[in-house]
């Protein structure tokens, strides 16, 4: 009995003694809220590597830099601007914190660059009487092109709406496709909608996941196709309309639609954001989304930062005087062979 | 281990309705030759109810811990089997938890639910007259959740494990103010098993793409060290049989660089239930 209550008397506080810690032992303080940041990103962030070939910046070395910007006695404010600078060096649409301040956010993506759109010049086009499906907004030009606008992957579209829309637009010459503006959503509306303009199977690109903390522990690629919808599929040229603003969803949505042969991307190179996001959260309690599956084209190549468009196109203001969009003309003229 | 030690809230005669209703019906059905005969070895149902705190990690949701309540319940059978002359017994245990924690800044919430079901069997050894100890293992499987109500594109998830336990106890019988009164301790450690535990950054659109085959790991003490241990006191009042007990969950695993871990103590009140199964014999 003596051996017995012993062993079970040891066994029990070796098992206490056993029990694992968190991830995090950084206090809630300035240096230890910039301590966890900095870890998380780190060990998950899927862009590491290449953003500091691409961006000139060691992470290592930011961590120094914006230590020496904190003191103990900084306000929440002045401590939240300053983690915001350090994630901003990231240049990535996906990373943001998250508090009841403010959204600290990096948005250098579109800001930087002409926004390449006029809605309510959009909205002329469109007319009063066009149809509304879900997220999609159609109508027919006069020239018989049809003229679809998505603003939005985030707005659902079912195989309803895009077959109801595919045969209202069947007579038609060609599709304008509008997403500018849309800064993503949904990768499963970007797949239903992409899976209407093939009649293959196509490959478009590849994905992975970090693995481990390391910075270049991945999976195994993963190859993604895009197979043609079971529904009415459209067989005519199309023209992409794109700008800055196409984002994480829609970007994807463009680097799928280049990999089709009746595809014309047109505008501006897209916002990239190709990396699917997660979300943690630091000792203060503020919540930090970022990057951590990242996602490549059919031929391996990031798309992280943008996609070129095949046929560059921009908004001519004088033009738009007028009362006209540059850029949906242009995808006119290519559609109506003029 | 004789029955009679096993159950000696039946011995002290202040609950056994059951086994009188039993010697009264032998004794009318004698008279038309028939008999009551037991059938099999008294049995008990337990069930109770828990309250108590909590302490929740889950790296792939955040690297934080949460604290705060538990509730749970556990319903416990168990019974001798023919086995071994009778020193065999068998137990199953369901156990249901739901959970709300919160992280040290107070800024979200957890909400979290798990099931767990095991079925396990005991050898009995009664070194003294009033000491019952006993050893054996259980199988058992488990499925829950935890839920983030902050985090965008991960906002939960979802455990599934099933695992193989050693498992041993001890039961010590006495009186008090002629009271019979039964203090139990169990400990149960799983050895060996399956769990379900996405790899490090994989996100739900990989997992549904991919399915879920790598993701099953084994689980074994190097990696997913729990243990459950649960103490009670059964006594009488009047012809009910109450528990009182602590229960202390400890679960962990560390897979795919992602660590969990969900730490409880809580204290259990509810009711325990003897019956015998008899058959009439001519």
């Amino acid at each position: 009995m003596k051996k017995l209550s012993a062993f079970l008397i040891i066994f029990i506080s070796a098992f206490l003694t056993s029990c694992q810690q968190g991830d995090f032992s950084y206090d809630d303080t300035p240096q230890g809220n910039l301590d966890a940041l900095w870890t998380l990103i780190d060990e998950r962030y899927c862009f590491l590597s290449y953003k500091e070939k691409e961006l000139g910046f060691s992470w290592a070395d930011l961590r120094a830099k914006y230590s020496a910007k904190l003191n103990p006695k900084m306000s929440r404010v002045q401590l939240f601007e300053v983690l915001c600078q350090m994630l901003s060096e990231l240049k990535d649409g996906h990373v943001n914190i998250s508090t009841s301040l403010d959204l600290g956010r990096n948005w250098s993506w579109k800001e930087d660059y002409p926004e390449n759109l006029d809605t309510e010049l959009r909205q002329r086009y469109l007319g009063t009487d066009y149809h509304i499906g879900s997220g999609l907004k159609y109508t027919i030009l006069p020239d018989n092109i049809a003229y679809v606008v998505y603003e939005s992957f985030s707005d659902a579209i079912g195989e309803g709406n895009l077959s109801d829309m595919m045969s209202f637009l069947q007579l038609c010459n060609g599709m304008i496709l509008d997403i500018r503006g849309n800064g993503g959503g949904e990768l499963t509306n970007a797949e239903r909608l992409s899976r209407r303009f093939t009649n293959e199977k196509v490959l478009v690109g590849y994905m992975s996941y970090k693995t481990g903390k390391g910075h270049d522990d991945f999976s195994e690629p993963r190859a993604e196709y895009v197979e043609p919808s079971e529904h009415i599929r459209w067989q005519k040229p199309v023209v992409l309309l794109v700008n800055r603003s196409c984002y994480s969803a829609a970007n994807t949505f463009v680097r799928n639609m280049k990999e089709m042969p009746l595809v014309t991307v047109m505008g501006d190179q897209t916002g990239g954001g190709s990396g699917l996001p997660f979300s943690s959260e630091l000792p203060i309690g503020w919540s930090v989304r970022f990057s951590a599956s990242p996602s490549y084209d059919a031929r391996m190549q990031h798309v992280e930062f943008g996609i070129e468009p095949d046929v560059k196109a921009s908004l001519d203001e004088s033009l738009a005087a007028s009362g006209k969009d540059s850029m949906i003309e242009a995808a006119r003229k290519l559609l109506t062979g003029q | 281990m004789s029955n009679s030690k096993w159950f000696a809230s039946l011995e002290g005669g202040r609950c056994g309705l059951l086994l009188s209703l039993l010697f009264l019906s032998a004794s009318l059905l004698a008279q038309t030759e028939y008999e009551v005969v037991p059938d099999r070895a008294p049995s008990s149902r337990a069930f109770l109810l828990g309250i108590g705190r909590t302490n929740q990690l889950d790296t792939y949701l955040s690297p934080m811990e949460y604290t705060g309540l538990q509730v749970s319940f556990l319903l416990q059978g168990e019974r001798m089997t023919r086995l071994a002359h009778r020193h065999i017994s068998f137990q199953s245990t369901f156990h249901g938890v739901f959970t709300s924690t919160e992280n040290p800044a107070a800024t979200a919430k957890y909400w979290g639910g798990r099931l767990a079901y095991d079925a396990g069997w005991h050898y009995h050894y009664s070194p003294l007259k009033n000491l019952d100890l006993k050893g054996g293992a259980m199988i058992g499987a488990d499925v829950g959740f935890l839920y983030n109500d902050r985090n965008g594109n991960n906002p939960a998830q979802g455990q599934f494990s099933i695992d193989l336990s050693l498992s041993a106890g001890a039961g010590y019988s006495w009186s008090l103010w002629k009271l019979p009164m039964q203090a139990s301790y169990q400990a149960d450690l799983p050895m060996l098993g399956m769990m379900f535990r996405p790899e490090f950054g994989e996100s739900y659109y990989e997992i549904s793409q991919r399915g879920v085959g790598h993701d099953l790991v084994c689980a074994h003490p190097g990696n997913a060290l729990s243990l459950r241990q649960f103490l009670t006191l059964d006594f009488c009042l009047r012809r009910v049989t109450l528990r009182i007990g602590y229960l202390c969950d400890i679960r962990q695993s560390n897979a795919h660089s992602l660590k969990y871990h969900d730490i409880s103590h809580s204290f259990m009140f509810g009711i325990v239930r003897h019956f015998q199964l008899t058959r009439i014999r001519k």
